[in-house]
């Protein structure tokens, strides 16, 4: 790894590391695939898997940061469930990151091509 | 039921251009950083000064930085040109977590190309496995599941993770 991975600090890294770091670990991997089947309090999440409950509460706020997750307040309890509101930013920002280069892309090829342009 | 308005299924793009494929396969890769919008679509932003695509599978796309620090973006799984070249992608990102591109450019009528992007592979492998070791084994379906049931609502248990 080098400095450069550092220093980037536009969206381009950012926007789709928070969703990529949120699905990089296993456990928080494992919290998903038990949201997927329905929503889910931290106490039933940590009673299902082999982390501890703090443990569990850490993952999860770093799924909500990233958008993965949301959770409502019921009572005392907190009861998480799957947002797509992450995968939704992820996936704008990348219509448009492609867009822009294969503009430019297309903007090159227009460059060169002329009556005897080899093929 | 109403489909999901999000999905993680690939991001898909697609450009005419005026030259025959083998031109348009070689302008997207040996001449990329020609056009690749260097300045906004890179690790480095500003500081990065050069793009390099190498040819033939197993070859790095790296960026390289004012102070000469570099960056591989991927590397290349598919060389087929002038039809098709497909190329691991995680700039800034470790490579475990490599997503996949893959290109394709076909022939529409004299001296013109139909390229088409294909940027896939969100889900990524569930054991951190690297790039390398070939992405031809399949993907974790975690993430298009989790879309799919993030607005379908509860639906059956989910396989057990791989790995876990």
């Amino acid at each position: 790894m080098t400095d450069a991975l550092v220093r980037g600090s536009l969206r381009f890294v950012e926007t789709y590391e928070a969703v990529l770091d949120a699905l990089g670990d296993r456990t928080r991997r494992l919290i998903i695939d038990r949201l997927r089947a329905g929503p889910s309090s931290v106490g039933d999440l940590a009673a299902a898997l082999p982390v501890s409950r703090p443990a569990v509460s850490q993952h999860l706020t770093v799924l909500r940061r990233s958008g993965l997750v949301r959770y409502d307040e019921l009572g005392t309890r907190n009861v998480y469930r799957l947002d797509p509101a992450g995968l939704t930013e992820l996936r704008a920002w990348l219509d448009t990151f492609w867009e822009t280069a294969l503009d430019r892309y297309a903007d090159r090829v227009r460059q060169d091509s002329s009556p005897g342009t080899e093929t | 039921m109403p489909r999901p308005t999000t999905s993680v299924e690939p991001v898909r793009k697609s450009v005419t251009v005026p030259a025959a494929p083998r031109r348009a396969f070689e302008l997207f890769t040996a001449h990329m950083h020609e056009w690749w919008p260097l300045a906004t679509h890179s690790v480095g932003l500003e500081d990065a000064v050069s793009l390099t695509f190498g040819a033939g599978t197993g070859a790095e796309i790296i960026e390289t930085g004012a102070d000469g620090t570099t960056c591989r973006w991927g590397t290349v799984t598919d060389w087929e040109p002038p039809h098709h070249v497909a190329f691991t992608w995680h700039p800034g990102t470790p490579e475990a977590e490599a997503t996949r591109v893959d290109v394709t450019f076909t022939p529409d009528g004299p001296g013109r190309t139909v390229v088409q992007l294909v940027h896939s592979g969100w889900e990524r492998r569930p054991d951190g496995l690297s790039a390398r070791d070939g992405y031809d084994s399949g993907w974790d379906p975690v993430v298009n599941s989790f879309a799919t049931a993030a607005l379908d609502g509860p639906r059956h248990p989910p396989a057990a993770t791989q790995g876990a």
